[in-house]
């Protein structure tokens, strides 16, 4: 079975596309089909693949026995100013920023903290100006001392109790 | 994900090449020379094939190892190494392709091979165990496979050689060439057509006349 129209565009793509192993099991059977019942399609098939190994032709090279250490050398200058690292170390960089802010935000709590608890724990000396104001308690203090509470000095200030001396 | 239930960051870390590229990107001693090593004869050799010159092949070669340093710590797993490190080279390769469209190279004669040595087309000549038609025909053949896969047009090559020397796919390809798949078999088959075109003379030769050389296992 053999037809005389010329291969499509499409045909032929699907072809290269069976010889290079490209197509479903069911694609490929429908192309094995066409290449066994129509020798035009195999005809193409051959030409095909044998332009394919014709490129076997190339002549090949290695590279040259010295490239290795070439490259390297071409390297090595390279190694201290790496490219920055892009979002990984923009986010690298955002890490240390805030581990060094929470250093400082620790350094400057604690040195509060060791500061009030000085306070704390210091004994307190009056100042000048605290035994000014407080002189009338602490030339009264050792009759203070014989009260017990408050109630009772302000009973004592009560005038039934002592009275003034009025003179009539 | 696959259906495994792998990502594909997961599978690229089983490509050993992956595996030696992370060492590169945490700056192991030893890791990029072994890249290098492993990689320098294909990247050399799709390079050659791409701009059939075999110094300026080693000179892309060696800029696309430079700039896989350069970005290293930029480097993320997503697929094979192999198909990242062809996508730098491809680019390489069309830029060069592209401008030396601008400034015309004047091609070197058999007798210039310079530092590298003799070429591979030079060495048929001289190899005592075939037979002076055939060494002839070999390199009158080989020359025209040259001229044919130059006729190409960038892309097309690209993707011919790809195909053919890196055993890549076509989805594969398409990655590389920032192509779809269907844009890469259409341009496959149009490569094909346009060889067969430029080598008709040659596609019904006696196969006994001319031996095809054997596969590189590389």
């Amino acid at each position: 079975m053999s037809s005389r129209r010329p291969i499509t565009e499409q045909e032929r793509a699907d072809l290269v596309a069976y010889l290079d192993g490209e197509l479903s099991g069911e694609e490929a059977r429908a192309i094995e089909a066409k290449i066994s019942l129509d020798p035009r399609v195999r005809a193409e098939a051959e030409s095909l693949k044998k332009t394919w190994d014709l490129l076997d032709f190339l002549p090949k090279t290695e590279p040259s026995p010295s490239f290795t250490e070439r490259t390297l050398s071409r390297v090595d200058p390279l190694a201290a100013p790496a490219e920055p690292a892009g979002e990984e170390g923009q986010a690298e960089v955002g890490r240390w920023l805030v581990l060094a802010g929470a250093w400082g935000l620790g350094l400057v709590v604690s040195a509060v903290a060791g500061y009030a608890m000085m306070r704390a724990m210091l004994p307190r000396v009056a100042g000048e100006r605290e035994l000014v104001r407080d002189l009338r308690l602490i030339e009264n203090k050792r009759y203070y001392d014989q009260v017990d509470d408050f109630e009772f000095l302000e009973k004592l200030d009560h005038p039934d109790l002592f009275g003034d001396d009025t003179v009539p | 994900m696959t259906g495994t239930g792998e990502t594909s960051a997961q599978l690229a870390l089983r490509d050993p090449d992956v595996r030696i590229m992370l060492r590169v990107r945490d700056d192991e001693p030893g890791a990029f020379e072994e890249l290098v090593s492993r990689f320098q004869h294909r990247l050399v050799g799709v390079m050659n094939h791409l701009l059939g010159n075999a110094d300026e092949a080693e000179d892309l070669a060696q800029e696309v190892f430079l700039r896989v340093y350069r970005s290293r710590k930029r480097y993320r797993p997503r697929s094979k190494f192999s198909t990242w490190l062809f996508t730098i080279a491809n680019n390489l390769a069309l830029n060069a392709l592209r401008s030396r469209q601008r400034k015309p190279v004047v091609p070197l004669r058999a007798n210039e091979s310079g530092p590298l040595g003799p070429r591979p087309q030079e060495q048929m000549v001289h190899d005592p165990r075939t037979g002076p038609m055939q060494k002839v025909q070999k390199l009158e053949l080989s020359e025209q496979v040259r001229g044919a896969l130059d006729g190409l047009n960038e892309r097309q090559r690209v993707a011919v050689i790809l195909n053919k020397f890196e055993d890549m796919g076509y989805a594969e390809i398409a990655e590389v060439m920032g192509l779809t798949t269907k844009a890469v078999k259409s341009l496959l088959s149009r490569a094909r057509e346009n060889l067969r075109a430029a080598l008709t003379g040659y596609i019904h030769m006696d196969s006994g006349a001319v031996e095809v050389p054997p596969e590189d296992d590389e």
